[in-house]
């Protein structure tokens, strides 16, 4: 199956800082998360993705095309999705004008047939009772369903959603991991999210890049392995953990090198991933 | 209403095929619009996707929420509703930098009635509106959603020069609505608009290499820069408006609407970065 999603190589600096380096993926259909302490890099590589910006060095391709081609950069971008991680919207629009301005961007001229996938989506993302109220007048989270019902908008073949779930509650949450079942079977979709819940309900595969490089790439199952043997609990901080932090029933949850006679647990992704990025990690999920 | 007169099986099927002429079309309709018995014979020859598609077309006028006083604006002068609503999103076309914009040249034109310097503070002041209004009108840091502008099919330069377009079609309404409370009445109330052109069409082709906000930064700094060198080497405080300056200032608008025209590309290059 030829990739929908190919970077060889990718680098990308910010003057002197170094952003992504070597950074070489492949992915088809179905849901992609890529996990990163902040300043990881994640962002940048969405970004590149979204054909927002080039990469300094390095080959890219998307749904098959050149992204530096600009006949070939338009074709991608009439079939690609993007959530920003800090997405504007203009508060005196309602929010089906708003995604009605997307749709316009996204060249759907048709007005009658533009305005019914307006209402589609934002029927998905259960906005249809609030579509005709201003922006400025919505939660935080409805707001956050706009910008996803224009990702939806022309049921991309490529959907780059930067931190989507922030700001949503469980309820919306759930809703938007069945959304992205749906829409996964035909398109490749990438998801940078804090939610490691997220990863685990929803990701066929977990990319997590930390200094701009990729450290892991694997399945979740393997990425909550990685902790296998080295995650045990104890009634207080243990000397060889590298992280430790206290439960909901007062004992430390430790990482690291388990001392003989441990008491072992079942690993997560969590486990995973923050033996993974060590304490910058930890810090990012306190 | 009794009526024994019925539209028959051919007439019925001309009418749903669109194949009458509109005297025709309206006698049948009126017709059957009283007429059961027509009505149930008319109803399986209409095709289901038509009726369909008036269903939705109904459906839509009805739910479509009102335009926005912009766009309606904007859809009188005959500027197609999509665009018009891609107009309607222009930071320097909404409501609050109109007003700045009308408070600022107004001001303009009551200082030629007070002083000497007056009318050339307005002449200055003029052309950088929209400098100014084309600067805010689209980037990062300025439009709130140019990222997904950025990312969608539509061309970003496109997108600048409807915007700048309009910014500028309404800068020199409202400067010329201002210009007609100057203390003159000669040619000098309209010395401004050539001005206007030049570093309007400047900033866009200086968008190509680096942002439009910084672009128009540029071109107010060196716009006065220029004035006030002249007035200082000339003392003549209207010396850049003669028509050495208007003839300058027309090839400038020329060549920047060359540049544009020939290296339109460069802006999308430069977004990428």
């Amino acid at each position: 199956m030829n990739p929908m999603v190919e970077t060889t190589g990718i680098e990308k600096r910010y003057g002197r800082t170094v952003a992504l380096q070597d950074v070489t993926l492949a992915m088809t259909e179905g849901v992609t998360g890529i996990l990163g302490p902040n300043g990881a890099g994640k962002t940048t590589f969405l970004r590149i993705l979204a054909t927002v910006m080039a990469p300094d060095n390095g080959g890219l391709r998307l749904l098959g095309m050149d992204p530096s081609t600009p006949e070939h950069r338009v074709d991608i971008r009439r079939r690609l999705g993007y959530f920003p991680q800090e997405p504007g919207l203009y508060p005196s629009f309602t929010g089906f004008e708003f995604v009605d301005y997307v749709a316009i961007l996204k060249e759907m001229v048709d007005r009658r047939t533009r305005h019914d996938e307006v209402r589609r989506v934002l029927g998905l993302v259960g906005l249809t009772e609030v579509a005709g109220k201003k922006i400025k007048t919505l939660s935080g989270g409805m707001k956050r369903r706009v910008v996803l019902a224009q990702a939806l908008l022309g049921d991309p073949d490529l959907l780059v959603l930067d931190e989507p779930t922030s700001g949503l509650d469980p309820e919306q949450r759930l809703r938007f991991r069945e959304l992205l079942s749906d829409v996964s079977g035909h398109a490749a979709v990438v998801l940078s999210t804090h939610q490691t819940e997220d990863v685990a309900a929803v990701c066929n595969r977990v990319v997590v890049i930390h200094h701009g490089a990729v450290h892991f790439d694997g399945s979740t199952q393997a990425l909550a392995e990685l902790a296998r043997g080295r995650v045990w609990l104890a009634d207080g901080r243990a000397a060889g953990a590298v992280l430790s932090w206290r439960t909901a029933d007062q004992r430390h949850r430790n990482i690291g090198d388990a001392p003989a006679g441990a008491e072992l647990v079942e690993p997560t992704i969590d486990d995973g991933y923050l033996l993974l990025v060590g304490e910058t990690g930890m810090k990012e999920a306190a | 209403m009794t009526t024994t007169w019925h539209a028959d099986h051919d007439l019925l099927q001309a009418y749903v095929g669109g194949e009458l002429d509109d005297a025709q079309a309206y006698s049948v309709e009126a017709h059957v619009l009283a007429c059961d018995q027509c009505r149930r014979a008319m109803a399986p020859e209409v095709a289901r996707d038509r009726l369909e598609g008036i269903w939705q077309e109904t459906l839509d006028v009805l739910d479509r929420p009102r335009a926005r006083p912009l766009e309606r604006l904007l859809v009188r002068f005959r500027v197609k509703r999509s665009t018009a609503r891609l107009l309607s999103a222009t930071p320097s076309l909404q409501a609050s930098w109109l007003t700045a914009v009308v408070v600022a040249v107004g001001f303009g034109a009551l200082a030629s009635h007070r002083s000497d310097s007056g009318l050339a503070f307005f002449l200055v002041l003029a052309p950088l509106v929209p400098v100014i209004g084309v600067a805010a009108a689209y980037g990062p840091g300025i439009d709130p959603a140019h990222e997904l502008t950025v990312a969608a099919p539509i061309s970003g330069f496109r997108m600048l020069l409807l915007r700048s377009v309009a910014v500028l079609a309404a800068s020199v309404a409202v400067t010329g609505m201002a210009s007609l409370g100057l203390a003159v009445v000669d040619w000098t109330a309209a010395a401004w608009v050539l001005p206007a052109l030049a570093l309007t069409g400047a900033t866009l082709a200086l968008s190509l290499v680096m942002s439009p906000e910084r672009a128009g930064t540029c071109i107010t700094v060196a716009w006065l820069a220029v004035v006030l060198i002249g007035w200082s080497a000339t003392g003549d405080d209207l010396g850049a408006f003669r028509a050495g300056g208007q003839v300058t200032c027309a090839v400038v608008a020329a060549a920047t609407a060359a540049v544009l025209a020939r290296r339109h590309e460069l802006f999308e290059v430069r977004s990428q970065q």
